[in-house]
């Protein structure tokens, strides 16, 4: 009905009355503008130099004037006897943060919901959303000292056990999943459960007390009441989350890759800072990152379509 | 409301013009010179220009200093007429650094940067931005130089820098990058350095040991075994670890293990005695290595991170004395200085007894004028007066009357109270603002040409009035008959074996297999068996030669045939 009327308006009308809209709300236009202004510097603008993918990058001509080399980057990365290894790492890993650990933040946002006394919701929330603000350096730092071969926390325990307390757990590939998975689950899992608690309150608590009425369980009222509630919120940051899928996370796996582990940890992130930034091959960096972001974008887009067919819920 | 939204376009536009206006407009002055308004009758001898001369300095906070002295920079400015401004760009890397700051275009009058020979990792880099046109040809500007102008003297460069960094034949004639740090004699030493594996004194002296006897990894073996035996303690009362990482952090020690050490770490290729140019990973050395470190990790002789431990806790390691052996440290170590460490063997090489190596002459850093830096002939001329004994006075010892007097040979004696402020209080010291108390900002531009005896009297800042006999560092060294060993040194003059990467068509796909390697090289130490091991540098190998190691290794042999180009393996 509205969409009717507006397309009758001449175009003057429409642009007046879109105008007057956001006179009327133009406090909340104000709260949104230091975003917008965010995007476009930290997202739009640099994502011209996305250019250089294609361009021999010269010092002295810069990005416009440098010299056009199509899609060579692209073939030399595909050529690369690393590119294989360094893409099925990023999607392991990539896979395990977005697929495995999903779960996690849910359970324990409905955890915190069944959670009656306040005081102890108050500090285990605290105590749970902290190592959020601890940087990867330090957790790394601290994981090395907890790991240490024989006088690492871990060793000193599992010798005073009578096992062998020699192992460098960081050296040896079978452990890197689990270091890597282990580190991330305790550095996320609180901050992330902050989304799913606001999705979880605000259901309705009417649907609840009819469920009560009704006699149905604590279990019940999870599984057919908060769950879908939520399940919106969920699929909408699981098809943002996609975007990311060939961003394993640098900073985390920078440090805490080691000759012993390097087969496993080597991923596209840390490929590109070492060729780019460290090798100075602007341009063959920018092109993997570039690849990245396109098939995160592809990624994207799709899981919606489905999400809509399937779901009704989407991001457009 | 078009005229609404001129109206309120043009008002902040009057403003900022307004505001542009009336500022000094300081910014531009750093790259212009301005005209010169001090009357010609006050200028002394040295005098260059009335501007301000700003660089940008890729290279760590540890090793220079941004903040600089007021009553030095006014003598500056009252010596030149030079208003010197530094800064120092921060990066995890200074690479990192360099490269960004290299890739914004955006730079002041020069820059400076690391740059120890042409094989360092920032070579290529600036190899690249001196092709494009980036930085001004020095050679026209050095010749009319005091100090500068030696580096045009034939016999003067080491190979390494005269054609490897400053005039490569590919630039004919010009050079782009001033390299830094070059003694005035050749073969000359700033100090008596002993680096390499250091024992615990009293472990060697319960053990009734003579660390120097230590010459073979096997009798480091059955050094380190009777460490284990004697159940030592360190500070904390905690067992130690017979042999520790680096005092600097975990990585390879060549010095450790040289019996076993196919070239020098990071460089991994050596000639063989039939003259063949080989790497590591082609001899047998390597698996004799592998097998020496697993026997030592397996029988708890070596600390289990010895490869890859962090600097602060192997630093913490080696104050605390938890590591009897300490795999890496030199004797001008501050925490060494009442000998409760000393040094271990020096160990033979795979050639033979140790022999000293002395460099004809090394560098160390360097800087570049950007093309866009205008009058860049007073940045050279500034750079001179630097390298001067006069400017090297300044910015060694400070000023005088403040912090040193002149002898009766006009050699600088630096006051007691400045030695005892820097010993007490060293960031205190710091503020005085010369090199001497640890603020190196005039090494940038000043730091060649060097011969501290001839020009000052001392080898080092202050030795003077320091007592040799007091001073572990000398001591250490007598102790490892530095003397003696200096004088049967062996002189060399060349270049390193990576040094060739940059002008290699696959340097930088080489580059990277050889850092593959270098870390197989780890994962082989800790491997569960030799065959896994052997498979691991099978694979590293397979890599190199697949980026072209056999013919990197060809022309790293002509380069050696060429006496320009000559190698030091």
């Amino acid at each position: 009905m509205s969409q009717g009327s507006s397309s009758l308006l001449k175009p003057d009308q429409t642009g007046r009355k879109l105008w007057k809209k956001v006179l009327e709300h133009r406090y909340l236009y104000f709260m949104l503008l230091p975003c917008i202004v965010f995007f476009i510097i930290f997202s739009y603008i640099p994502m011209g130099g996305l250019l250089l993918a294609f361009k021999d990058y010269k010092f002295n001509k810069g990005i416009l004037g440098s010299p056009w080399v199509g899609l060579e980057y692209f073939k030399t990365f595909f050529s690369s006897y690393q590119s294989g290894q360094l893409v099925k790492n990023t999607l392991i890993i990539s896979g395990m943060k977005l697929f495995l650990y999903l779960p996690f933040p849910i359970i324990l946002a409905l955890m915190f919901n069944e959670i009656r006394t306040r005081w102890f919701k108050n500090v285990s929330q605290s105590i749970l959303y902290l190592p959020h603000f601890i940087s990867w350096v330090v957790v790394v730092g601290l994981l090395q000292r907890v790991l240490a071969p024989d006088t690492g926390l871990l060793n000193q325990l599992i010798s005073g056990l009578g096992g062998d307390g020699s192992t460098y757990f960081m050296m040896e590939p079978k452990y890197f999943y689990q270091i890597m998975f282990g580190s991330h689950f305790w550095k996320s899992i609180g901050w992330d459960s902050i989304i799913y608690m606001a999705a979880i309150s605000g259901v309705n608590p009417d649907m609840y007390e009819a469920a009560k009425m009704d006699g149905a369980s604590k279990f019940r009222e999870i599984w057919n009441i908060t769950l879908p509630s939520i399940t919106p919120t969920v699929v909408i940051l699981f098809i943002l989350s996609l975007g990311n899928i060939l961003s394993a996370g640098f900073d985390q796996l920078y440090l805490l890759r080691t000759p012993g582990n390097m087969e496993l940890s080597d991923i596209l992130d840390t490929y590109i800072i070492r060729v780019g930034l460290q090798s100075g091959q602007y341009g063959y960096a920018t092109a993997v990152g570039m690849l990245q972001g396109v098939i995160g974008l592809v990624l994207v887009v799709l899981a919606n379509r489905i999400s809509r067919k399937v779901s009704e819920t989407s991001l457009w | 409301m078009g005229k609404k939204w001129a109206k309120l376009f043009a008002i902040p536009l009057l403003a900022a013009m307004f505001i542009a206006g009336c500022s000094s407009g300081s910014e531009d002055t750093g790259k212009e010179s301005k005209e010169t308004t001090v009357s010609n009758t006050n200028k002394p001898a040295t005098w260059i220009a009335d501007r301000k001369i700003k660089g940008l300095v890729f290279m760590g906070t540890d090793d220079y200093t941004e903040d600089m002295n007021p009553e030095i920079k006014a003598k500056i400015k009252e010596q030149t007429g030079i208003d010197f401004e530094i800064e120092i760009m921060k990066a995890d890397h200074s690479i990192d650094g360099l490269i960004a700051g290299l890739a914004a275009n955006d730079l002041p009058d020069f820059i400076a940067f690391y740059l120890n020979n042409s094989g360092r990792p920032e070579m290529p880099v600036l190899l690249k931005a001196a092709r494009e046109g980036m930085f001004t040809d020095l050679t026209p500007l050095i010749k009319d130089t005091k100090v500068y102008k030696k580096y045009l003297e034939d016999d003067y460069l080491p190979i390494d820098t005269k054609y490897g960094v400053m005039f490569r034949p590919e630039f004919e004639g010009s050079t782009y990058l001033m390299h830094m740090n070059i003694n005035r004699e050749g073969g000359a030493d700033t100090r008596k350095y002993v680096g390499g594996p250091y024992i615990r004194k009293d472990i060697a002296e319960a053990l009734n040991i003579e660390p120097s006897t230590i010459t073979t990894t096997d009798q480091l073996y059955d050094l380190a075994k009777k460490i284990q035996a004697g159940n030592f303690k360190d500070d904390n009362g905690n067992p130690v670890t017979p042999i520790g990482p680096s005092y600097w952090g975990g990585q390879e020690e060549t010095r450790l293990f040289a019996d076993l050490e196919w070239g020098e770490y990071d460089q991994f290729i050596k000639q063989d005695k039939s003259g063949n140019v080989l790497h590591e990973a082609e001899s047998p050395y390597v698996m004799k290595k592998i097998e020496f470190v697993q026997k030592l990790l397996k029988e708890k002789l070596l600390q289990p991170e010895f490869f890859t431990m962090d600097e602060s806790r192997a630093t913490e390691g080696a104050i605390n004395g938890t590591w009897a052996i300490i795999a890496n440290m030199h004797n001008y170590q501050d925490f060494v200085q009442d000998m409760h460490y000393v040094p271990v063997g020096p160990l033979n090489t795979i050639d033979g007894p140790y022999e000293m190596q002395v460099d004809f002459k090394s560098g160390y850093s360097g800087w570049a004028i950007p093309s866009t830096t205008k009058n860049p002939e007073e940045i050279v001329k500034f750079a001179d007066y630097l390298a001067s004994r006069d400017g090297k006075l300044l910015w060694k010892y400070g000023l005088e009357g403040r912090d040193y007097t002149l002898d009766q040979d006009g050699n600088p004696l630096v006051k007691q109270e400045v030695l005892d402020l820097k010993a007490k209080d060293p960031n205190e010291a710091k503020k005085l603002g010369f090199g001497g108390v640890g603020n190196n900002w005039g090494d940038l531009l000043g730091s060649t040409d060097i011969d501290n005896m001839a020009d000052f009297g001392e080898m080092e800042y202050g030795d003077k009035l320091k007592k040799d006999a007091d001073l572990g560092a000398i001591k250490i060294a007598e102790l490892w008959k530095w003397d003696e060993k200096r004088a049967k040194a062996d002189v060399i003059d060349g270049y390193t074996p990576n040094s060739f990467l940059g002008e290699f068509a696959k340097g930088t796909e080489l580059k990277a297999a050889f850092d593959n390697y270098r870390d197989s090289l780890v994962k082989a130490y800790y491997a569960k068996s030799m065959d896994e091991a052997n498979k691991i540098i099978e694979s590293a190998l397979k890599q190199m030669r697949s980026a072209g190691l056999d013919d990197y290794l060809k022309l790293v042999a002509e380069k050696n045939a060429d006496p320009k180009t000559k190698v030091k393996f």
